[in-house]
Order: structure tokens, then sequence, then C-alpha cells
């Protein structure tokens, strides 16, 4: 069994992080020309600075996004040992979309809407692990059923919301359920930047008992880890992760789902690797994938979720036909 | 023997199916006298061939002339196809673009009149007005109508020609940034006031991206006012997509929203008010 | 007379709605290899893992080297206990060294096993268990009895001095099963462990073990030396199936199958 080792593995994926950084700040339907702003002269000059400025707060969102979601993909697929997992499994989607839908009807202002995302999720989460509580326990089974339920619970609110919404309001619900990153600002990137931190240093203390997860609970647990303590701090991690990107760019799929994929296919399932290395990866993959939504239509915009899944349903089909 | 035989029951069956097919109302009758208009454009295409008292019916936002007010309503966006039956129409108007087709077909299928009128440019506009006067079994007054409107559009067309096209965008909405694309009526409205379309390669109303909003090269901007909106539009222009580079500094023109964005007789005033500001 | 390492007095715990456990009374001598043998649902599972602290206790009094386990840090227990489960579901593949390596967990700092002392330890045990060539081998592409060495090799990385082996030849065929019976039994000695084996074979309880434990229905119904519990009339009422001995053996006695038949 071959897997790269963490130095190596974490100092390739921030100079693939930093290599797409750079092309997408560059690329995507409006070219900005780096030697304009450097220049900065004129109105060459004065055009390339504002694309920047334009440009700049939305690939970083990118980045913290993607890395957001691939980290809290890799953290709950390492908790309910389930390759499977996704974090909108657990209903954190569904809840952050209802939240904004929310605020669409209610006529707030579009500054709020995080705010209401983000409620939303973090009440669903906790639905969610209610739900799924047996005997004083975090039941993992039954966590995985009840966010099914809470997704289709909340898609049929969503719909309903949908239907009687008016045009504006509806336009931005549809906008925020595809996922996009058009409103980036400043104040985003710095608002998300802490809970990616925050996630990843949480995450990071917890790998190690994640890997005694990997054989199953009861195995963590006679080697002598407190295996509910381990569930609610990961849970909650992966739950404010989520909840956190979905606020700040809508409902963008496959990320969390397919990162920790590629990740644990190159570099293993320790997850002192593998959850660092699932963030930068999904922060590359996010901005490479706002680049194409850029680009492809331009000046039209793809809706970022639209891209992901079309590129995540082959990458998926292609990775079962590979498992024997 | 055989031959004449076979002509005649020809002609018999060719003229079975002219009678069967739909045409003109029977001019003797006066035409339909119980209409159902599906949009608010149709509404005012109806009353500006004279048969305005003949509406039962109408979409939520007909609001043109001010005694479509007082018309039943029957949904907006989405049709209810029974309050629609329940009028007992005998005739009703839709739009190709916008009117539900599901709807279309429902009421087609319960044996309802309907005719639906083309739509994508200025020329369908006029098509719609013939193709409305000939259902209601007004002719003449279409003819007339469109004639006028015609006249009106050809004078606008040599009032522009020779002159210098300003780079132009005619957005219906400002967050997310929304314009109209090749192949819509109001591309024709802004091309023929004597403007350049910048988004004419992109057909139908393409959302753009911020970035391009800031950067593109807009010299003249078009946009609907209506009360409604005007809270949207301002803070697009101060701080939102429209407060930053050419498009921020472009010569605006702000046309009444019902008037420009319905393709009905009063786009052509929109025409020659647009045609003035592309001076 | 020394001290018993393991002390259970009317213990009780439960599995989802059911009573696993409904006042299991033991008492384990260091360095014994106890088989706990009873029918299925009899509770030998669950007090293993209330043992290995998988499973709680609900009431009743459970004490490991003088002290109430429930009153010990977690980690402390887990480096002097070892628990090797019935069956693991492994999902993700994992190397065989890394698996034993978790058995380091618990001595380590912060759960991480990356010293070369617990590397050294780690392949130790794989030699002793007779899977030392499969160190960099997927644990998942095992066969039933490998994996089972390897994880009998985890336990003895614990360096734990009490092993909890759960049905460990359950679904063996008898090679599989005889090296690891072998292996087990050389380590045993070796390290002089005390080790618990739940099991329903009596053959395997009557040539291993030193004392027995029966259980049924939650409860303690024998223990003791296994000459002493090991009786037909014992057999029987644990099993709730009248056993008969036959040349040494204790075998299921059947109206109605033909001849002899081996052990249960």
């Amino acid at each position: 069994m071959k897997a790269l080792s963490r130095g190596p593995a974490l100092a390739a994926g921030a100079l693939l992080l930093a290599a797409v950084l750079a092309i997408a700040f560059s690329v995507g339907g409006v070219h900005l020309s780096l030697a304009d702003l450097a220049a900065g002269t004129g109105e060459a000059g004065q055009t390339a600075r504002m694309l920047a400025a334009l440009r700049l707060p939305r690939v970083l969102l990118a980045a913290l996004v993607g890395a957001c979601l691939a980290l809290a993909g890799a953290a709950l697929q390492a908790l309910l040992k389930n390759p499977l997992a996704d974090p909108f499994l657990l209903g954190t989607s569904g809840g952050a979309a209802v939240g904004a839908a929310c605020a669409a009807l209610v006529g707030a202002s579009p500054l709020v809407s995080p705010a209401f995302a983000f409620v939303g999720a973090t009440a669903a989460s906790l639905g969610v692990a209610a739900l799924a509580r047996r005997g004083g326990r975090l039941d993992l089974e039954r966590l995985l059923l009840a966010g099914l339920i809470a997704n289709a619970f909340f898609s049929a609110l969503l719909l309903a919301a949908f239907s009687i919404a008016s045009g504006e309001a509806s336009r931005t619900m549809l906008f925020w359920m595809m996922g996009s990153l058009s409103d980036a600002t400043p104040g985003k990137v710095a608002a998300l930047g802490p809970y990616v931190l925050a996630g990843l240093a949480v995450l990071l203390g917890a790998a190690p008992r994640l890997n005694l997860f990997a054989v199953g609970e009861e195995s963590a647990a006679a080697l002598g880890v407190d295996t509910e303590r381990t569930k609610r701090v990961v849970f909650l991690a992966a739950s404010l992760l989520t909840g956190a990107a979905v606020a700040f760019a809508g409902v963008i799929g496959f990320v969390g789902l397919l990162v920790p994929h590629g990740v644990r296919a190159v570099a293993g399932n320790d997850q002192r690797t593998l959850l660092p290395l699932s963030a930068l990866a999904g922060a590359a993959l996010l901005v490479a994938a706002d680049a194409v939504s850029r680009a492809a239509l331009a000046p039209a915009e793809l809706p970022i979720g639209a891209i992901t899944a079309a590129l995540g349903a082959p990458l998926f089909a292609w990775l079962l036909l590979r498992t024997p | 023997m055989i031959r004449h035989g076979a002509k005649g029951l020809l002609l018999a069956v060719g003229l079975l199916f002219a009678c069967r097919e739909p045409g003109p109302a029977d001019p003797a009758v006066g035409g339909p006298r119980r209409i159902v208009a599906l949009a608010p454009n149709l509404t005012e295409i109806v009353f500006a061939l004279g048969a305005g008292d003949r509406l039962v019916g109408v979409s939520e936002y007909s609001d043109h002339p001010e005694a479509a007010r007082l018309i039943p309503r029957v949904g907006g966006l989405e049709v209810d196809p029974e309050k629609v039956a329940a009028l007992h129409p005998d005739l009703v108007l839709a739009i190709a673009e916008g009117n539900a087709q599901g709807t279309v077909r429902a009421l087609e299928a319960a044996g309802l009149p309907v005719t639906v009128t083309p739509s994508g440019s200025l020329d369908a506009v006029l098509e719609s007005i013939r193709l409305v006067a000939a259902r209601l079994g007004r002719p003449e007054e279409g003819r007339r109508l469109v004639a006028e409107l015609e006249r009106r559009r050809a004078a606008v067309r040599a009032r522009v020609a020779g002159r210098r096209r300003p780079r132009a965008l005619l957005m219906v909405w400002p967050d997310p940034p929304q314009a109209a694309g090749g192949q819509t009526f109001l591309n024709d409205v802004l091309t023929e006031a004597g403007a350049e379309n910048l988004v004419a390669d992109r057909r139908g109303w393409p959302v753009l991206s911020k970035e391009y909003v800031a950067t593109a090269p807009v010299e003249l901007l078009v946009i609907p006012d209506s009360v409604e909106a005007r809270a949207a539009w301002d803070t697009a222009f101060a701080s939102g997509t429209l407060s930053r580079g050419p498009v921020a500094r472009a010569r605006r023109v702000q046309l009444d929203e019902a008037a420009l964005t319905r393709p009905g007789p009063r786009v052509f005033d929109m025409l020659e008010k647009l045609a003035e500001a592309t001076r | 007379m020394t001290a018993a390492l393991i002390e259970a007095r009317g213990l009780l715990a439960r599995y989802g709605p059911s009573l696993a456990l409904d006042g299991l009374d033991a008492s384990i001598p260091a360095g014994d290899l106890v088989a706990v043998l009873g029918e299925n649902g009899s509770g030998k599972s669950s007090f293993l893992k209330v043992l290995a602290r998988v499973l709680p206790a609900t009431g009743g009094e459970l004490t490991f080297d003088g002290r109430p386990l429930a009153e010990t840090p977690r980690r402390a227990t887990a480096r002097r206990i070892a628990y090797v489960p019935q069956s693991v579901d492994l999902v993700f593949p994992i190397r065989c060294l890394d698996l034993v390596l978790q058995g380091r967990a618990p001595h380590g700092n912060g759960f991480v096993a990356e010293t070369p002392g617990d590397r050294r330890r780690a392949l130790e045990a794989m030699r002793a268990c007779d899977v030392e060539g499969l160190a960099d081998r997927d644990a998942k592409a095992l066969s039933g009895g490998e994996r089972r060495r390897v994880f009998l090799a985890r336990a003895l990385a614990q360096e734990a001095e009490v092993w909890l082996l759960d049905e460990p030849t359950a679904g063996l065929d008898p090679r599989h099963r005889l090296e690891f019976l072998e292996t087990l039994w050389r380590a045993h000695q070796d390290r002089r462990t005390t080790v618990l084996i739940v099991t329903h074979e009596i053959g395997l309880a009557a040539s291993l073990a030193t004392s027995v434990l029966l259980l049924k229905a939650g409860r303690t119904i024998a223990r003791g030396a296994r000459t002493d519990v090991l009786t037909a009339e014992n057999l029987g009422r644990a099993f709730g199936t009248p056993f008969e001995r036959r040349g040494g053996r204790f075998e299921v006695r059947s109206e109605v199958l033909p001849s002899s038949t081996s052990e249960p």
C-alpha cells in the first residue's frame, strides 16, 4: 500500500492551491491583465484595479468555501465510516436553504441572508442530532437516516416557498439554491476565514481519535477514546463548517463528497494528512470551478453548483467503476 | 365516370376541411364576444383595436388602460386554467414566450379556442397585432394600427441613419444583473433606436456577471422605471453592481417599465423616446 | 489468596432496550485463561464489552485491580485491557502495520503512536502472531484467519495485561482455527496475561481454559475451575438442552440424530 507522507503531500497541496489561485485571478470571463495591474497607470490600470477589487474577494471566498466543504466531508466520512457521507447529508444544506428562503420571502436585506442561512443550518443539524439520539448516545446510523428525512422535509418547504415567491425573491432563491459566489465581498471573506481556521484546528485535534474510528466506534472506545465526546465535537465542527459555507455561497454539492475521496486515493486515510489536504484540495477545486463558471458562458455566469455537479457526477461514476 | 365522382368526392372532402380550419370569426356574428388575455401586452393590444369591452378575463398585471383594471383576473405568470374555463371564453390569447405552454395546451385540450401570438422581435409585435385583429374580426383596425406603427418605426430609422451608434445595454434587472440579449424585441428597440447592443450575441435575457457589468464599455444604459423596483436600482447605482466602471458613468435613460417591457403598441412610444437619447 | 484482578458483583447492563446483563458475578484472578461460556444472548459478549468500556454498566459493581472500573480514566484502562471484537467491518483501506500500531494509541500522546519504540513493539507483536509478512498489506484484503491474527497482534502491541476475545474462532476453518489458538496459547504463556475468551465451543473451553464462567440470561450460573464447572448438569442448564459425557467429551444428547455427533 502506497501513500504520500504528510510533509510532501501538504506541500504539494499548498503549491497546487497557490497555482490555481494565481490562474483564476487572471482568467475567467473578463481577463485581468496582471501587467496592467502592476503598471497601474491610466485607464487600463484603473480598470485592472477595479477588476482586481471585484475578483480577489471572489477567488478567496471560493477557496474558503471549498476548504470548508471538503473538510466537513472528510471529517464526516471518517466519523460515519462511510465513504458516501457528504456534509449535505446531515440536513445542513436544506436548513440553510430554508433559512435563506425565509430571508428572501420576508424581504430582508441581502446582507442579512447569511445570518438567516447559518441559523437555519445550525437548527437543522441540532434537530437531526436530536433525532439520532438513542439512550443518551449519538447513533451514527440513525444520523444518516435523520439527515435524509430532514433534507426531504426541507426540499418540500423550499419548493413551496419557491412557488409563492415573487419575481425578485424567487430569482434570489434560485441563485442561492444553485450556489453563487458572485456576491463575494471582503467582509464575507473576513467572516468566513476564522471558521475555516477554527474548524481545521478542532478537527486536527480530533484527528488521531478519528483514525481509531476507522475500525469502528467500539474499537475506538476499547482503545480509550471518549467516543461520545469525539462524535459530538466532530459533528458540531462539520455542521458549523457546512453551515458557514452554505450561508456565504449557497448550496454547492459534490465538493464535500468527492474531494476526500480523491485525496484518500492519493495520500491514504490518516486523518492528520487527509483533513488538511482535503481542505487545500477543496479550495483549489472550487477556485477552479469558479473560474470555469465565469469563463464558460461569458459574460453570463454558470451557477457554480451546476459545474461541481457536472464534474462530480461522472467522476463519481468513474470512481465507482474502479473499485472492485 | 368514376374520375368525375372521385373529383367530386375530393372537392367535397376539401371543402369539409376548409370549413373545419380555424379561420377569422364569422363577420356576420361580429367576432368573439368573450375574450381572455393571458398577458398584459395582449390586453393592451385588444384595447388598442377597440375591442376592450369584450374582455372578460385578463392577466394580473393588466393595468393599461385604466379600464383594464376593472376586468377580472385569471392569474399572473401562473395562469389558472379552471378560472379561464369558468369564464366561458370564445377566444383565449396567449404569448409564445411567457405563458406556460402546459397551461396553453391544457386549455386547448379542453376545447377552448386559443391563439398564441409570436414574440422575439419588433416584427413579431406587429405580427401579434395583425393576428389578434384577425381573430377579433377587426382586420381593418389591425391594418390601420400596424400601418401607423410601421410609419413611426420608419421615421425613427430615418432619423438615426448615419448617426454614430453608442454602445448600450438595456438592463431589465440590477442585481443579479440581467439584460436584453439578441433575438428579443427589446434588442430590436435598442438597435433601431440607433444604439449598439453590447450583448446582442447572447440570445434571450442573459444574467451578466458583475465583472462584465463593471468593465463593459457602456456608453448608454437603458433601464425600466417603476415604483416597485426603484429602490433596487438606486442601491445598484449607489453601491452595487452599477456603481463602478463605465456603466456608472454612462448616459442613463429611464423608460416607463410597463410601456417598455410589454411587447405591445406602447413599445413604439419608447422607441421614439430612446431615439432622442441616442443623439 | 491473591485478590482477583477483575471482580464483578450483580453487574447490570443494557444493550438497546433489552437487559444484557442481569446480575452477573465473576471473580477472575490474574493470569487466568477464562472461557466465558453460554448460549446466544446469555450476555457473554456484553460482559466483555462492559470490561472493554464499550458498553456502560447500569448497576452492580465492577472493579479492576481493586478500583471501580467506571471511575478509572478510559485511557488508563485501555493501556491494561485489550479488546478483540468478534467482527470488524473495514470500510476504508488500512495498512496492517497501521492497524497494529493502533494498539499503541492508548500509550501515545494524544492517541498518536509514531515513535520508533511503538513501531518496534508493533512489529514484534506481528512476529509473535506470525503476521509480520503482512505488515504492508491492506487489512481489507486479508482472509478471516489472517485478519484475526492481525487483531490479536494489535492486542499484543497494546501491552495489555488483560485480553478480551469475543468468539475468536467463529467462522474459521480447522487449520486457521488451530493456527489462531496456537498463536494465542503461545502468547498467553509468554506474557502471562489474563485472557477472557467468549465462546460457545465447549471443546475449546475444555482444552484451553483454566477456569470457566458459565452464563445464562445475563447471570452467572456457575464459575470456577474448569473441571468443577464443566459438568453435564451445568451445561444442560446453561444451554437448555440435555448433555451427556461420552468418552471424555461433552455432547448434546439427541434422540433424533444418528450416532454420536461432534461437539456443539
